[in-house]
């Protein structure tokens, strides 16, 4: 088995941003991933703080973190880093010719699959929503036999939370996909699929014609194609004359999709090796420092060697982090996350309360330079760093960070591996 | 304001029961109730229509009793029954003494209880503990509910037994002490109004103290609280009893996917449906004497409810309390035409709501005998219509929905769907519920909120707990002709809420990633709770 410079356990956002900023320092990189990781059913857009600890929006999300705990990921990272990461990300979807708009210093509103609106900062052009409240006409568009998006939600919601003098419709296209009616349920993906074929783009324009104006913007669900590029949207907002804004939406995720293609697309040019079906099982820490990890599959165990390792296995849902019965474990350095030992204590009684989930801010403690800490304090392995939702410290659904933290401390891991920062 | 001769308050198995026998015999009848039907105690139990063979040693009646409605309601209610048997099993805590007391006791009361070899019992129950020493079979089977409830009053209805929910009684009002009628308020618009009567029937389980409270009267309910897990396996295909004298934890219940394993028993106040993790643990180290890899089955949730035993002397409690029922005559109080109705079992609802409506016809001059155990709650669906959902319902689903619709509904949801072929779109996957359904009960006056249309499909019941399904159901009835259904954060907050009531004790494992998925859709992507801030 040949040794790696950098090996990441964990091919999400953080895995692959990580091994991304890594392989552009010329570390040769391995990425162990198990699954297809969250990230593809994610929304694909960039939260990085979008209200602060009281509950309120966040303007500037880069200087906002200046306020926050110090147990929060970000009040390790500080940030000059975080502004470098997004700015790095930026730079990576320029060059894969699926460019993120937005700045680190500012907030967008971006429309949701109910018809309200959440904060987020980098997005992809589909989901350039500032033109959303300067135009005058919204058509909301539907998909007859799609699942997973109700027009008439999103229309009905969208009067209450916008200016009354705006003239908000909706309008449901007909697919008449031959499998549709009686196969299986259509998924924004088939319509993704529909929109990228020709006979799609025609069929579309036909019909949503007649119901543009001057001045409209279509709200409408993630369909603007599978791939990371702006095909779809530009050959769409060329034939309609007008803008097309994607909602933040439930999985199956096409924009997840997206992200998720371009960043193993600029991983893959810089040499980095994804190896699959790599379940990590153990690690082997010898004097402080880990030396290897182990996979195990259905017929053997093997050994990675590395130098330097990062652990961006996600949290309770990626399954990075275990939760028993009065217990929460990460199970690969086996580290004991300290909670109560009565469940009902890791919640609030509302799921939805005003103020952060326990059981959210559960993880992995880490010192400044994100190395793992044990239960007592102690290094779990010098050269071992711990990136994205297996962190403590954080909520990133009250918050809206999620893919921010993720970026930022995957930059300042893999940074810090290269000798900066 | 409304008239009639009998109110009867309460929209539990016993209230529902007593409207349907009243209406049979061709008594008016109105019952009210202040929620959802079978919105407390007969929906928060096992759901397990007992052989009888639990009470033989203790308590011959009720063991007879039982076996008799079983054999009924498997018949007139056989939508709601899943006919499976149950086995008693017994574990080396077990004594053999009492054993043989049981068998003996089962013959007694006729109930059939076969002894079965213990490699046939693996056999039929694979993952029963190997440690098991003896096994029985006996006609034990599983119930559901809602429906139970919901087709009790179906029937009733055909006989002009009229029902409103979310209708709370506010006061009894009696002339020269007779009973003359009930004030009631409509919970959703607040409207007061009376209805005017000659009788009035309070099954009100465990607030029936409360209700007798109205009239100056005290009744002795003692509410014993029970908690429930529900596994997202069918671990058993019978209902399996531990034997042994009546304890916690010791049945389990498959109903369709799921198993059901209960209870507890702890004293508590009539609307205290919390549950604890410490609960939910002690009941698991009890079930793992059955099932000895219980920790390995996944839990979907648990939930309780509260038994509304009944005690004369004020200070019995928990299972020192009869499991009998008692109809308690207001007029040895000063109050005529006023009856409670407390205590009982769901097995033996129909016989509870016979004996009481025999008094009741005493004293309002009526001879008509009760009918309510020759009449099927529902008819079956004709061939004819059963073809005509088969052709339209995705795969197993005309069955469901045919049990849980009843004809007039399900030929409705039927048509639904052959004049728009998408509205089969499935809602709900775990529990195969059909946009058709849903748009068909949220068009209900009866339907609420979207926990209503939840008792009534099962939609959100399933494995997800309501994770997909929330988006979907409030997308559906999120309309401008729904009129319940204006504000949409509160649709999803009553739904997701309620699901979360019944994770948050036994937040570990699968429960606890799948509500880091519903908190990323409706918290991160959705933004549910930071609804009402723009810029």
């Amino acid at each position: 088995m040949k040794k790696s410079d950098v090996l990441i356990i964990g091919n999400g956002i953080s895995g692959l941003f990580a091994a991304c900023i890594a392989a552009d320092r010329g570390k040769k990189v391995q990425i162990l991933s198990y699954g297809a990781g969250t990230l593809t059913i994610g929304g694909g857009i960039i939260d990085v703080l979008g209200y602060t600890d009281e509950g309120r929006p966040v303007t500037d999300p880069v200087q906002a973190m200046g306020q926050v705990n110090p147990t929060h990921p970000y009040a390790k990272v500080g940030s000059d880093t975080a502004k470098k990461a997004l700015n790095t990300f930026l730079k990576i979807t320029n060059e894969e010719g699926f460019p993120y708009i937005g700045s680190p210093n500012k907030n967008k509103w971006i429309p949701t699959a109910i018809g309200n609106f959440k904060p987020s900062c980098l997005v992809p052009r589909t989901m350039d929503s500032d033109v959303v409240f300067k135009t005058s006409n919204i058509l909301v568009i539907g998909f007859d036999t799609m699942k997973d998006f109700y027009a008439n939600m999103v229309t009905k919601n969208l009067k209450k939370r916008l200016d009354s003098d705006k003239s908000i419709k909706e309008f449901t296209v007909t697919l008449n996909f031959e499998y549709g009616k009686d196969l299986r349920d259509i998924s924004a993906m088939d319509v993704a699929r529909w929109l990228e074929t020709e006979q799609g783009h025609v069929s579309f324009v036909e019909q949503v014609k007649p119901h543009i104006k001057k001045d409209t913007v279509i709200i409408l669900p993630p369909v603007l194609g599978l791939d990371p590029n702006y095909k779809v949207l530009d050959s769409l907002e060329k034939d309609l004359s007008c803008s097309l804004v994607e909602v933040s939406s439930l999985p199956p995720a096409v924009t997840g999709t997206r992200l998720t293609k371009m960043l193993n697309s600029y991983a893959k040019k810089r040499g980095v090796q994804v190896i699959e079906k790599a379940h990590v099982v153990g690690a082997k820490v010898v004097n402080g420092k880990c030396k290897s990890v182990i996979t195990e599959g259905f017929d053997r165990q093997r050994e990675f060697y590395a130098d330097q390792f990062i652990l961006a296995t996600g949290g309770i849902y990626g399954g990075g982090i275990i939760a028993k019965i009065g217990a929460l474990t990460e199970p690969i350095f086996n580290i004991a996350i300290d909670v109560p030992k009565v469940q009902t204590e890791w919640s609030h009684k509302q799921l939805f309360a005003d103020k952060k989930q326990i059981f959210a801010q559960y993880g992995v403690s880490v010192d400044e330079n994100l190395i793992p800490l044990t239960a007592e304090g102690k290094q779990v392995a010098s050269n071992v760093k711990v990136v994205g939702r297996s962190l403590a410290g954080y909520d990133f659904c009250y918050e809206k960070s999620g893919n921010g933290v993720a970026l930022i401390t995957a930059y300042k891991a893999a940074a810090a591996f290269c000798g900066e920062a | 304001m409304l008239k009639t001769t009998v109110v009867v308050i309460g929209g539990g198995a016993t209230g529902v029961g007593i409207l349907r026998d009243l209406s049979m015999r061709g008594i008016k009848a109105i019952l009210v109730e202040r929620d959802d039907l079978g919105y407390w105690t007969s929906s928060r139990f096992h759901g397990l229509l007992h052989s009888g063979g639990r009470y033989a040693v203790k308590d011959k009646e009720a063991a007879k009793e039982c076996i008799q409605e079983n054999t009924i309601l498997r018949r007139i209610g056989h939508h709601c029954v899943e006919a499976t048997e149950s086995i008693f099993v017994r574990t080396p805590e077990d004594s053999e003494e009492f054993e043989q007391e049981w068998v003996k006791s089962c013959k007694e009361c006729g109930i059939s209880a076969i002894p079965l070899p213990m490699d046939k019992a693996f056999e039929l129950e694979p993952n029963l503990s190997h440690k098991i020493l003896s096994a029985y079979r006996c006609p034990g089977a599983a119930i559901d509910g809602f429906r139970l409830l919901w087709q009790t009053v179906a029937s009733a209805d055909k006989y002009g037994g009229k029902t409103m929910t979310y209708t709370e009684v506010t006061g009894i009002e009696t002339v020269n002490g007779t009973v003359s009628g009930v004030k009631i308020r409509d919970k959703w618009t607040g409207r007061e109004d009376k209805i005017a009567c000659d009788f009035v029937i309070s099954a009100a389980g465990s607030f029936a103290g409360q209700v007798a409270h109205m009239a100056g009267l005290t009744v002795n309910v003692k509410p014993s609280k029970g908690t429930l897990i529900a596994f997202n396996h069918r671990i058993c295909n019978r209902v399996i009893h531990r034997l042994h004298k009546s304890s916690d934890a010791d049945i389990f219940v498959p109903h369709g996917s799921i198993t059901i394993l209960g209870t507890s028993s702890i004293d508590s106040a009539p609307d205290d449906t919390s549950t604890e993790t410490a609960e939910v643990t002690a009941m698991m180290e009890i079930g793992k004497l059955t099932f000895e890899h219980i920790y390995d089955y996944r839990i979907l949730r648990v939930f309780a409810g509260t038994r509304p035993l009944y005690s004369a002397d004020p200070n019995a409690k928990g299972r020192s309390a009869s499991r009998g029922f008692v109809a308690l005559d207001h007029a040895h109080d000063g109050i005529k035409h006023f009856m409670s109705v407390c205590g009982g079992k769901f097995t033996t609802y129909r016989l509870m709501a016979e004996k009481v409506c025999d008094m009741v016809c005493e004293q309002l001059g009526v001879n008509e005998k009760c009918h309510t155990a020759d009449e099927n709650l529902v008819e079956d669906p004709s061939p004819e219509l059963m073809g005509r959902a088969k052709a339209v319902f995705p795969s197993y689903g005309a069955e469901l929905a045919a049990s849980r619709l009843g004809n007039r509904k399900l030929e409705h949801v039927i048509e639904r769907i052959e004049s728009k072929p998408e509205m089969r779109e499935l809602v709900c996957e775990c529990e195969n519920v059909t946009l058709a359904e849903i748009e068909e009960i949220a068009a209900e006056p009866t339907s609420h909120t979207v926990s209503d249309l939840r008792r009534r499909t099962r939609l959100g019941m399933g494995t997800c707990q309501g994770t997909f399904c929330a988006y979907r159901s409030v997308g559906a009835v999120d309309k401008e002709e729904m009129p319940w259904a204006k504000d949409t954060v509160y649709l999803f907050k009553e739904f997701l809420e309620t699901r979360w009531k019944g994770i948050r004790p036994v937040l570990w494992g699968n429960m606890l990633r799948d509500i880091e998925l519903t908190r990323a859709i409706y918290d991160a992507a959705l933004n549910l709770s930071g609804v009402e801030e723009i810029k």
